[in-house]
């Protein structure tokens, strides 16, 4: 009799059934590689493993006694100033740099728009591997192209890889990073159609009132989704931060990214469960700020 | 000459946005300046300076396989199997994730259900833990999945990465398209896979191009996971040879051994993307996201 029933609910719903079961192939693997590392950082997090030595076999459960030692940790604070310094000013500047470089190559009126796309694009387009060259470049003290330009101008030359440091890893980050808002914004402004300007123009609208009623509202979405993957990138990556940094913190922690304090916590100092500790402090801001940021988009 | 008085002396938006593009060509070139110089320079140094003689030896170098340096290089060089390695994970890669994609965001864009923007949420949110703290448990993970040393399994990590982002962008390509489409084509007797197969995946063309091009892109740039995952050097992709070669240590920022043919092989690997960019720009010029749907 039930399985008579669960028959015919089946024959009913097959349409849904069918429709759902396409999901399940990419949420597997979404979950597989994904939750689970995560789900077991996490509990790593709760232990007082260790890389290598006694602790790394014999580990033990040791509660929220991570998380106690990380709140009263004087570095964990300090780095995690950096940490809102840092991305605050690398999430305005990414965000501004790939707006503007997406107005110029859809709406702007210059000339040559293939020409200055193959240029913005190319920071992203040369290996990752090569941008701490391409930088050190630029930045090394006595040599480096920056200080020269400076030092032709007159101008006093800078330490930018030690005094300067973490408004050097600023404009690193900046310059390797716009491309991805840069794309995806630049199709946002292409895919409005320009009739709406049209309708706009007869009824008399300025040009504040343009943006205001017809360009927003349909590029908000694609603005909420750049700003959250942005942060999550800032946030997540400390590629930069290390090559100025090393395999041990700098002793003023002008460079200490809340990941790489992480890193050098789980990876230097041998500390695996405090690491990921930190790790999961920083997956709880990403996952606030972003839920935040999407409450805020559906307004 | 009138005219360019008049327009220094009326400041236009034509005229700000010309200052404001040269500064950012500024910004953006400077540092590639040096990349181009060392890569014709006769004699490369790591700081910019005026090349004695300009040379192509470092591109004939590079593309002719030729041995670099004799004896500096760290570590043995299989260029072409390199090349071959990172094809292989940037096709499967794009093969998996256009695939997994196209099916869950046309299955996305269609159910409706409760805790729908929940589920859509949670799979932007999937790469909320930060790599870094992931690394180990990965690679337990992968070396149970039997996934280390493996073409296959690298591509299927990365795939797991770019997922989540290709699902929105595809999704927002279905919600556009109407249902009437489809509804017709049940009408004259597919059922609802041959009609996604016949009727829905061809008109969603431009969607399927740009998760394949940016996929790839992830294929044909990932550093992090074939680092974990990979220990034979002739099974390197190319951006990871590139590092073991020419930077003893992958991973670590060390010593270039040899700048001018690092920087050709850098100048080269930019070409491909910048000329798929220029051929498939109105394409990608259609990107369409997905949004989350108010009730």
């Amino acid at each position: 009799m039930k399985i008579l029933k669960i028959k015919a609910w089946i024959r009913d719903n097959l349409d849904q059934i069918v429709l759902s079961l396409l999901i399940v192939p990419a949420l597997a693997l979404i979950f597989t590689f994904q939750f689970i590392p995560a789900a077991w950082t996490i509990w790593f997090s709760f232990t007082d493993m260790a890389l290598i030595g006694k602790k790394a076999l014999n580990w033990s459960f040791i509660g929220f006694k991570n998380y106690l030692d990380l709140i009263t940790d004087v570095y964990f604070w300090r780095s995690m100033n950096v940490t809102i310094q840092y991305c605050a000013v690398s999430l305005v500047l990414r965000f501004t740099i790939g707006m503007l470089a997406a107005l110029f190559m859809t709406l702007s009126k210059v000339k040559g728009k293939i020409f200055i796309a193959a240029v913005f694009l190319l920071p992203s387009a040369i290996p990752g591997i090569m941008h701490p060259y391409v930088w050190i470049s630029m930045l090394e003290p006595n040599y480096g192209t920056l200080n020269t330009i400076l030092g032709s101008f007159g101008l006093p030359r800078q330490s930018w890889t030690y005094g300067a440091v973490t408004e050097s890893l600023i404009m690193i980050n900046t310059w390797a990073g716009y491309t991805f808002t840069m794309i995806l914004m630049a199709s946002a402004f292409k895919s409005i159609p320009r009739e709406y300007y049209e309708v706009a123009e007869v009824y008399g609208a300025s040009r504040w009132q343009k943006f205001r009623k017809v360009t927003f509202p349909l590029i908000k979405f694609p603005l909420i989704l750049c700003l959250i993957l942005i942060f999550k990138e800032d946030i997540d990556d400390f590629t930069y931060a290390y090559m100025f940094t090393g395999e041990s913190p700098r002793p003023d922690f002008k460079t200490e990214l809340l990941s790489l304090y992480a890193y050098h916590k789980a990876f230097h100092y041998y500390e695996l469960g405090f690491g990921c500790a930190v790790g999961f402090i920083i997956a709880i801001i990403v996952f606030v700020l972003t839920l935040l940021q999407l409450k805020f988009a559906r307004l | 000459m009138s005219s360019v008085l008049k327009k220094i002396g009326e400041p236009s938006y034509t005229l700000l946005e010309y200052v404001v593009l040269i500064t950012l060509m500024i910004y953006v070139l400077t540092p590639l300046l040096w990349l181009l110089e060392t890569s014709v320079n006769t004699d490369p140094t790591p700081y910019l300076s005026i090349p004695k003689g300009i040379t192509i030896d470092h591109f004939i170098a590079v593309l002719t396989n030729r041995p670099i340096t004799g004896g500096y290089a760290a570590h043995p060089v299989y260029m072409t199997r390199w090349i071959m390695n990172s094809l292989i994970i940037s096709g499967t890669t794009v093969i998996i994730v256009v695939m997994l994609a196209a099916l869950s965001g046309y299955s996305l864009s269609r159910l409706r259900f409760k805790g729908k923007n929940l589920l859509m949420t949670l799979i932007l949110l999937s790469g909320f833990m930060p790599r870094m703290a992931m690394i180990l448990p990965l690679f337990k993970l992968c070396r149970t999945l039997g996934f280390v040393d493996n073409l296959i399994g690298i591509a299927i990590v990365v795939s797991s990465g770019t997922l989540p982002t290709q699902i929105w962008i595809l999704k927002g390509f279905f919600d556009q398209l109407p249902r009437d489409l489809e509804e017709q084509a049940w009408i004259c007797g597919c059922d609802r896979i041959s009609a996604v197969f016949r009727v829905i995946l061809p008109n969603v063309g431009p969607g399927l191009a740009v998760v394949a091009f940016m996929s790839f892109l992830s294929g044909w740039g990932a550093f992090t996971v074939p680092l974990i995952l990979i220990r034979r050097e002739y099974l390197f992709p190319i951006s990871l040879g590139i590092a073991s070669v020419f930077i003893h240590n992958p991973g670590e920022i060390g010593l270039v051994v040899d700048y001018g043919p690092t920087c050709a092989l850098a100048v080269l690997y930019a070409v491909p993307s910048i000329a798929l960019y220029i051929l498939l720009r109105e394409r990608l010029m259609e990107i369409r996201l997905a949004r989350l749907e108010v009730r």
